[in-house]
């Protein structure tokens, strides 16, 4: 119930050994590196320069994006792909080989790529741009203006295009449509330059739309080619660039087979640049430096041993940390509890030295969400699915957690199902003990009862830090008459039995007796007195836990709503059963989705409002040691010691 | 004994009335909020369907207790009760419970998730944080619905 025993650890070594021992303490993770307490005059901490790694860590990651385009993509690959794996003494066996030059190749053969793929699109606008305007069958060339005449190509709204003509027919200008759309007609125009102004006053009128070639259709243009003979020179020029685009893409695919190497490449390369930067926590003389942090204390051997090969070049001591260090904290459960951890982590870390939470949650939180979910069939499916995706994607770190933690409470949704709820609607009555549809009353004084029982664990888990924090008086009179007043005033109220009306006046003795700290003896049994109106919390804690009964219904009767909706739709001529296994399916699948959602929300709120505000305290920082850290590949190192840090 | 029917069916009426509106405008604030996150960072799309549906129980608690009406007063069944007018009144009111405090619930629920969803937007670390929050909201339509039910089951017909 408390965490692990962290101590401060001192390594003084030779400088000649610095990288050496970095990488022994990254490969044996077991060290959570911190800046030397008191840096004594003379030892000077370096500055880590990281920003060469960080520029080689880009260019990497780039490229494995760009590599990442041509893997095979899909659902299936996706969830069932593998990361690579290294073994961490085959670290320098990654970088032996030319990567700085496949970088270059790769980001070589990317931006080629890039220039033509834009280039073919630039083409592809010139050659829409031109095709309205194919069957003109003049020279491009020769759409300029001459001595005497204006020639023109533009484009009229066709809408327009009745109100133009009527306004051109008493003009001197030649007009030849050259396609015609249902928004847009092209027109050629011809006419004479001293006519311009009023020719403009009428082109303006009707929205007219001037358009000229541009310069790079113009020069593709030899003398007396068409706007078709343009268009056919720009399609063969879109041809040759898609060649030329498939050909990069071939080799782009055939650097693919690189990526797995990059990858290795690009977790050995960020892992020298994590140690580089971490010798700014040294401190530095002439000939050697320090390296403090924290360890566990059932690590320290394994780290001794670790470290062992250096012999005379390397010191290390260890001391308990001192009152005024605030250690980090790593939570230590036995395996079962573990992934309880994922809620107490979610809450916060506890403070270095206080109580750990996880181990006196874990069965409420089990029989919480077991009875708000309460359906045996949805427990089943929970179960199967979490238990495949462990099996199956082996997700690392907080998923991996959680998906246990999923498959533990599977558990307890079909006990307390079979017990309390039903098969996907359908109740078992062989096997249940209590219906609470008929019964909620029942039911209701259960949930309370479970919350009586998990608010009085949390007094008692007070009573314990307490003492542990050597506050006796109050430990024993106050917390302590807590724990024998409300069983006291639950017993007497319900059993009438005289002995536990005169514990729950002893309980309220030491409570109005120790609850206030003052000396003056009137303000501290008024004090204490007051002290005492701290019942209604614990009232309105208890009966907080009434939502279980709340929940637990919900998902029973949600299910049974699904399954009258199947009958009435059975009743349905020919496609009835279809109808009624979409509803069954559906109408499930979504109970499922809701229950388990709320069923967890909420057995975690009164975890966290109802038991952890009766002792816990958060706000500890997490226990981070200085290890390989992996994005792309898995680190699979042969010797136990690791194996066992990364469990 | 015709009054006593109608004011049983009021009764369910209001209660998915009045919660599936407090849901749909807590799950709509919710949704606004998540879906201009997403054009900045769409690949939150999974974490942020979880703060918008979180309103949307408020909706499905009155429809539960509508149904648990309709179940007490036999509209499902061959055999329709015989309501007379004040256990029509019992049902009517045993229904407002899980109405109102679920329309309240699941407007406030809606604007404390899509505060969530601004957190997530920065935090995507800290999803559960939020919904630990909104969940504190839901709390009294729970217990709207607890009241609910407790109530229907205690008149007799």
């Amino acid at each position: 119930m408390s965490t692990a025993d962290i101590r401060r650890v001192e390594l003084i070594a030779h400088n000649r050994v610095e990288k050496e021992l970095l990488s022994v303490l990254q490969e044996s993770g077991l060290i959570h590196l911190d800046s030397p307490a008191d840096l004594e005059a003379g030892l000077e901490t370096p500055s880590a320069d990281v920003s060469s790694f960080d520029h080689l860590l880009h260019r990497l990651k780039r490229a494995l994006e760009y590599l990442g385009g041509w893997e095979k993509k899909g659902f299936k690959a996706k969830m069932s792909a593998q990361k690579p794996r290294l073994s961490p003494s085959d670290q320098e066996k990654v970088l032996a080989f030319d990567y700085i030059g496949l970088l270059d190749d790769i980001e070589k053969n990317e931006s080629e790529r890039n220039t033509i793929r834009s280039h073919i699109q630039f083409l592809q606008k010139e050659k829409a741009y031109l095709e309205p305007l194919e069957d003109l069958d003049i020279p491009v060339h020769s759409v300029c203006p001459t001595e005497e005449t204006e020639l023109l190509v533009g484009m009229i709204p066709s809408g327009r295009f009745t109100a133009f003509e009527e306004a051109a027919e008493n003009m001197p200008l030649f007009v030849d449509i050259i396609h015609w759309t249902k928004r847009q007609t092209h027109i050629f125009l011809v006419y004479l330059k001293k006519e311009r102004e009023a020719v403009e006053q009428v082109l303006r009128e009707v929205d007219y739309h001037y358009i000229y070639f541009t310069d790079p259709i113009l020069e593709k243009a030899e003398e007396g080619d068409t706007v078709k003979d343009v268009r056919l020179k720009i399609e063969e020029e879109i041809r040759k660039a898609e060649k030329k685009a498939s050909v990069l893409e071939e080799e782009g695919k055939k650097l693919a087979i690189h990526r797995e190497r990059l990858m290795k490449v690009h977790d050995v390369v960020w892992n020298e640049r994590q140690k580089a930067s971490s010798s700014r926590l040294m401190g530095k003389t002439e000939r050697v430096f320090v390296l403090e942090g924290w360890i566990r204390s059932k690590d320290e051997k394994k780290l001794a041993r670790s470290i062992r090969r250096f012999e005379d070049d390397v010191q290390m001591y260890t001391r308990p940390p001192l009152l005024d260090e605030e250690p980090p904290v790593a939570l230590d459960n036995p395996r079962g509890a573990r992934p309880f951890e994922v809620i107490t982590k979610l809450y916060g870390l506890p403070q270095s030295g206080s109580m750990d939470p996880t181990l006196p949650l874990a069965p409420f939180f089990f029989i919480f969400v077991g009875l708000t979910v309460s359906e045996a069939g949805y427990g089943i499916l929970i179960g199967l699915a979490s238990l495949i995706f462990l099996k199956w994607a082996k997700p690392k770190g907080g998923l991996r957690q959680f998906l246990t933690l999923l498959a533990i409470l599977s558990l307890s949704i079909v006990i307390l199902g079979t017990l309390v709820g039903g098969w996907f609607g359908f109740p078992v009555r062989k096997f249940l003990i209590l219906d609470p549809l008929s019964d909620p009353l029942t039911f209701l004084g259960l949930s309370l009862a479970l919350g009586f029982i998990q608010v009085w664990v949390g007094t008692l888990l007070n009573l314990i830090s307490e003492i542990k924090n050597r506050n006796y008086l109050e430990a024993i009179f106050v917390q302590g008459g807590w724990l024998v007043l409300l069983p006291g005033l639950v017993v007497y109220g319900i059993f009438k039995i005289p002995a536990a009306g005169i514990l729950t006046l002893f309980g309220t003795a030491g409570i109005v007796l120790f609850g206030s700290p003052s000396r003056n003896p009137l303000a501290r049994f008024f004090g204490g007195l007051y002290k005492l109106y701290d019942i209604s919390g614990y009232l309105s804690d208890i009966l907080s836990y009434s939502r279980l009964l709340a929940l637990g219904l919900a998902t029973g009767v949600i299910a049974m709503v699904v399954n009258t909706l199947c009958q009435t739709a059975l009743g349905i001529p020919a496609v009835g059963w279809l109808m009624a296994a979409i509803i069954f399916v559906g109408g499930h699948l979504f109970n499922l989705g809701i229950s388990l959602l709320g069923g967890f929300v909420h057995s975690m709120r009164l975890q966290f409002v109802e038991f952890f505000s009766k002792f816990f305290k958060a706000g500890g920082k997490p226990f981070e040691p200085f290890s390989l850290e992996s994005n792309y590949v898995e680190f699979v190192s042969i010797n136990a010691v690791n194996e066992d840090v990364r469990r | 004994m015709e009054l006593g029917m109608t004011l049983a069916i009021v009764g369910g009426a209001i209660a998915v009335i009045l919660g599936g509106i407090g849901s749909a405008i807590g799950v709509g604030l919710a949704g606004q909020a998540s879906s201009g996150v997403m054009t900045e960072d769409p690949g939150k799309f999974g974490s942020l369907l979880l703060l918008v549906a979180l309103p949307g129980t408020q909706g499905i608690y009155g429809f539960l207790s509508a149904f648990l009406v309709i179940l007490k007063i036999g509209l499902v069944g061959e055999t329709v009760v015989s309501l007379t007018v004040s256990q029509g009144w019992q049902i009517l009111i045993a229904a407002l419970p899980v109405a109102f405090t679920g329309l309240v619930s699941g407007i406030h629920q809606g604007k404390v998730c899509s505060s969530g969803v601004y957190m997530v937007a920065k935090q995507p670390k800290d999803l559960m944080k939020p919904v630990i929050m909104a969940a504190l909201v839901e709390t009294y339509a729970v217990l709207g619905l607890l009241i609910t039910i407790l109530l229907l089951n205690g008149i007799k017909i």
